[in-house]
């Protein structure tokens, strides 16, 4: 009796062990994914997992990296900082991962930028975080920096003879970084802040700011904000024909905001990547044929085009593999160094080139000025 | 300031979100007058209403069928909540149907997200047509669809809890339940209507103010807190102190943002709120109506 329980537990074990290493023969790089699929930026996490989880299979499908498949695992980060951390050590302790992508807030981005600098396992964000390259070794970012997405329509601005601009905010961290980046880069542009108004993102009307606003006569208004604020505050001044230029953030460049927009008639200007208008992009460009291609493989696969969020994570997802090839191993200290060593690496969001000081690796003409005009993106700087 | 429009404008942007406040009291007032209960599940049929007529809409039906099928809609989830949950456990005292109607406002959300998903769905305005431009400020018709709808809801609720023997029955029974049996007033019969009552007139303030939002499964989270408010304000029970409570928060809320600051708005909103409660505990029109049977 003993002895059959000892020969089962042997058989068992046999088996246990043969399982493992048949496993570890196909073994797949292992990269986490965290995402905000619920709460509060639920509505861009999707289009970021889409984004992630096609290029993964684009790239499964041409024979992998090396000849180990990709794996993406996924989570929801629940658009918060505290469960972006759990799943972040949860995907490096228990799945684990050699890479990180994700994230889609600042704080929900530092969470994870903590585990992965703990960890020293390289993660690759998308969002307004600004990555000190040399304090965060093991973090890089596909966004474009946010000082572009300010820069660069006033750059336009200049060019169209705008000088006088009135700044209407949402009350918090985004409203406070979009008012100070604007005050830091209108003397560069001949720009006047004539006047700053605040609003809660919850607000149903926001006529009394606009009212407000408009007693100053500025010839522009700035809204650093996303989704349905933003296409509130668009909404209200065409009601309120105030028929001046509404700047919002770069976030918006996306169909949901395109749909919500299109029946106004004032200039809506919304600072983009590529990937939002693969038309507009010049044949010339090095990047005309990675976004065009990828944006037609995502519109086969779930009938809408790709975008900004999507465009942001198919980097990620590229520049690992990328990184993946030259080094040959899954080691994640080995990958960082790869990914840090990254030049001229022509992605959807524009040309790479890391370097130790700079971990986000394009520049301010990566980033176009579009516009809607007649329920499409027009491109009014590129 | 020599010009006035601002100020105006003001008033108007107070006008309409005063509105939305104040329909979305109504709808827990109404609950509230009949079962004695705060239903934290009055955001869920504002957005359960503003979503079905969006949806019926695009599916082609014009707009007052998809209006009047929506509070239909909404009538009969009310009642089947008021059935099946809320009945069983009618015995068991305030603080577990409190609890147990915040339960259902979370089942709710998370049914809406799983219909609708997560993005926002835009109903057009019940009028086509330029906003009017009154001395330089801005009003949009919607708006004056929402007073108006406001003052026809109203009216009629007015009318049925005093002048039809079912609405008074359903005020018997919020003033004393065993009374009210004893006269042969089926309690149970009142509880349900009063439920039906509500979430109709909660999706309808959806259906009507949803034109000027953009609605997805979350956004009855602030309407209902500022309708509590307002209701407090007002004095629970009062459906003409929720109304009256409602326009004012709107505006303070207006005139706060246009003399002094956004950062301004909430805090005075608290500040009006603690201050009724300490002077007048039964809010502005509470004392009449409790005496009022």
């Amino acid at each position: 009796m003993k002895r059959g329980v000892f020969m089962g537990l042997a058989t068992g074990l046999a088996l246990l062990l043969l399982c493992g290493n048949a496993a570890k023969a196909a073994t797949s790089y292992k990269i986490g994914g965290i995402f905000p699929l619920t709460g509060a930026l639920s509505w861009l996490g999707e289009y970021k997992k889409k984004g992630a989880e096609l290029k993964v299979e684009l790239i499964n499908k041409a024979g992998g990296i090396n000849g180990h498949p990709l794996e993406l695992i996924t989570y929801d980060d629940q658009s918060s900082p505290e469960t972006a951390s759990r799943v972040a050590q949860r995907l490096v302790s228990r799945d684990g991962v050699i890479s990180m992508i994700g994230t889609a807030s600042v704080p929900v981005s530092g969470a994870v930028a903590s585990i992965a600098a703990k960890n020293k396992i390289p993660a690759i964000i998308g969002s307004g975080y600004e990555v000190n390259a040399q304090k965060e070794p093991f973090l890089f970012n596909t966004a474009h920096k946010t000082d572009f997405a300010v820069a660069r329509p006033f750059q336009y601005f200049q060019g169209k003879g705008i000088t006088k601009l009135a700044l209407l905010m949402p009350i918090g961290p985004l409203g406070e970084l979009g008012s100070t980046l604007a005050r830091k880069y209108a003397p560069h542009y001949g720009i006047t802040i004539v006047g700053e108004e605040k609003f809660d993102i919850k607000a149903a009307d926001l006529t009394t700011q606009l009212a407000k606003l408009r007693t100053l006569g500025p010839q522009a208004v700035f809204s650093f904000c996303t989704g349905e604020p933003a296409a509130l505050v668009a909404r209200n001044m065409n009601q309120m024909s105030m028929n001046i230029p509404i700047l919002v953030s770069h976030g918006n460049a996306n169909p949901g905001f395109l749909k919500f927009v299109s029946s106004l008639t004032l200039p809506i200007i919304v600072p983009a990547g590529r990937a939002a208008a693969p038309d507009a992009v010049a044949d010339s460009d090095p990047c005309k044929k990675v976004v065009t291609d990828f944006s037609r493989a995502h519109q086969q696969k779930y009938g809408e085009p790709a975008n900004y969020y999507s465009a942001e994570m198919v980097d990620a997802i590229s520049l690992i593999a990328a990184a993946l090839k030259t080094t040959g191993s899954d080691d994640p200290v080995k990958l960082r160094d790869a990914l840090e060593k990254t030049k001229g690496f022509v992605g959807m969001q524009g040309i790479y080139n890391f370097s130790p000081t700079d971990h986000h690796g394009t520049v301010l003409s990566d980033m176009m000025v579009l516009t809607v005009k007649d329920g499409k993106w027009a491109v009014l700087l590129k | 300031m020599g010009d006035v429009s601002p100020l105006l404008q003001f008033l108007f942007s107070g006008l309409t979100t005063g509105s939305i406040y104040a329909l979305i009291a109504v709808s827990l007032v109404i609950v509230y007058k009949v079962s004695l209960l705060i239903c934290f599940a009055q955001g869920e049929f504002f957005v359960i209403g503003a979503l079905t007529m969006a949806t019926l809409v695009s599916k082609g039906l014009p707009m007052p069928v998809a209006f009047g099928l929506s509070v239909v809609v909404a009538m009969v989830l009310g009642a089947l909540v008021e059935r099946v949950l809320i009945r069983p456990i009618q015995s068991s005292g305030t603080g577990n149907l409190i609890v147990m109607t915040i339960a259902i406002s979370l089942a709710l959300r998370g049914s809406a997200l799983l219909i609708w998903g997560k993005e926002s769905h835009v109903l057009a305005p019940f009028s086509a047509g330029i906003p009017l431009q009154v001395f330089g400020a801005t009003l949009q018709p919607q708006v004056l669809w929402i007073v108006g709808i406001t003052f026809v809801a109203l009216l009629a609720i007015w009318l049925f809890f005093e002048k039809t023997t079912l609405g008074i029955a359903m005020r018997a029974c919020a003033e004393n339940r065993l009374g009210a049996s004893l006269m042969g007033i089926s309690t149970q019969k009142a509880a349900l209507f009063s439920w039906a009552w509500g979430a109709g007139i909660g999706a309808l303030a959806g259906m009507a103010v949803s034109p000027l939002l953009f609605m997805q499964y979350t956004s009855g989270v602030m309407p209902m807190v500022k309708g509590f408010i307002a209701m407090s304000i007002g004095g629970l029970a009062s459906v003409v102190g929720a109304v009256v409570a409602g326009y004012l928060l709107g505006l303070v809320e207006a005139y706060t943002i246009g003399l002094v600051s956004s950062e301004f708005s909430d805090p005075i909103v608290f500040t009006i709120l603690i201050v009724v409660l300490l002077f007048r505990p039964n809010g502005l029109f509470g004392a009449r109506w409790s005496r009022d049977v």
